[in-house]
């Protein structure tokens, strides 16, 4: 499990020692009830489209994921090898739930699933994301994205 | 992930997260969080568990409708069972199929590649066999084979092919080594006299008994004594878990 007391050394030291960004703000952005909001997925797993170029270091860079992808479409080339990589290969929903939120959608618990959703390497540094993360909110903004549920690795 | 969480909302869009290290999400303050106590690589709990993944996403989404911010709460259950470390060995059978590392010591170089070569033949059978239930394979980009030609040029000072997208051997080297750990897992998940390991049975395995595990140990130390600094980085971050490289 990932409560970091319980990690092995050195692993625990790594991830402890890892700089954090603090920031003075705090944003909120509201919106309609959640069986209204159109939702996407923006993944830090390092995932992409297998004929995608893969992530090669730490620059921020991220990759489209269009919503017709399916398990056999999607690879990951995320840079650590200090995560758990055996419940991908087994079920893709265990880090990319594309399968649950359109069971989501079709149950009308959301309103509807993005055209296009997003993966970053999570590695990568927070100003390098921050650049992406303006240029992204804009694509997001024009598939009338409301709802980004961001799921690390 | 917290930072991009704070990101994306500053520019109005509005987000939520799952949280996988506490412990960095409280000091982020992303707008909302759903921390998770599950293994790092399985935000959403266990693979093949719709059910229980559709809780984790629900706990997730439910926090866009919280009044006011910032919010971190805990989901409030563990994994099912299957998904947690466990301690006991993957329990390979005695059988033809060799994966234990020849003479149980280090070898030269060529036997190393050699014994690699038979156990890749070895478990070609059944990684073709688990593409062919599943309908494809998690390998991004090298096959079994190709994986076994790079690190063979690697460790016989031989030129590595590149291409558009691999544009540099370390780059060649590291997706190599995710490509050939996820065909041995495959080559695992279908073979009817092994119970499907843990990611931590697994793990103890590939790096410490197999033939696979210990030429990418050889490539690690390779890599680690070049002047190149993406192999040196490679040799000492990206190849070889931390839990691994000692062992």
């Amino acid at each position: 499990m990932a409560r970091l007391k319980t990690l092995p050394e050195p692993m625990r030291s790594h991830l402890a020692d890892l700089p954090c960004p603090t920031f003075d703000t705090r944003p909120w952005v509201t919106g309609p009830p959640l069986s209204r909001r159109r939702v996407a997925i923006i993944s830090t797993a390092g995932l992409h489209r297998r004929e995608d170029r893969p992530f090669e270091g730490m620059t921020g860079d991220y990759r489209v994921i269009p919503d017709t992808c399916t398990a056999k479409d999607l690879v990951m080339t995320h840079i650590s090898t200090n995560f758990d990589r055996t419940g991908f290969v087994q079920d893709w929903n265990v880090v990319f739930p594309l399968d649950r939120l359109h069971d989501l959608a079709a149950d009308h618990h959301i309103g509807s699933v993005a055209e296009f959703h997003y993966s970053f390497m999570g590695a990568a540094d927070p100003g390098a994301m921050e650049q992406a993360a303006g240029r992204l909110a804009g694509l997001l903004k024009g598939d009338a994205v409301d709802a980004a549920l961001l799921v690390p690795v | 992930m917290g930072a991009l969480g704070h990101y994306l909302e500053t520019q109005g869009i509005p987000t939520t997260q799952i949280s996988l290290i506490r412990e960095h999400t409280e000091t982020i303050q992303p707008p909302r969080a759903l921390w998770v106590p599950f293994a790092l690589g399985r935000p959403l709990g266990r693979p093949n568990d719709p059910a229980f993944q559709t809780r984790v996403i629900q706990a997730a989404l439910a926090l866009l409708e919280a009044d006011s911010g910032p919010v971190l709460i805990d989901f409030p259950d563990e994994a099912p069972d299957g998904s947690e470390p466990a301690e006991a060995e993957m329990d390979l059978p005695a059988c033809p199929v060799s994966f234990a590392r020849p003479d149980g010591q280090k070898t030269e170089t060529g036997q190393l590649l050699e014994a690699f070569r038979q156990e890749l033949a070895d478990c070609r059978s059944w990684y073709d066999m688990a593409a062919e239930q599943r309908g494809f394979s998690s390998v991004a980009y090298f096959t079994p084979e190709a994986a076994f030609q790079v690190f063979h040029d690697f460790l016989l000072d031989k030129p590595i092919p590149l291409d558009d997208n691999i544009a540099s051997p370390a780059l060649a080297l590291r997706l190599a080594a995710q490509d050939i750990k996820a065909a041995y897992f495959e080559s695992v998940m279908v073979r009817p006299d092994i119970t499907l390991p843990d990611d931590t049975a697994f793990n103890r395995w590939f790096w410490q008994k197999t033939a696979a595990g210990e030429v990418l140990r050889a490539v690690r130390d390779k890599c680690r004594a070049s002047d190149d600094a993406a192999l040196k980085m490679n040799g000492d971050l990206l190849l070889v878990p931390m839990d691994q490289a000692s062992a």
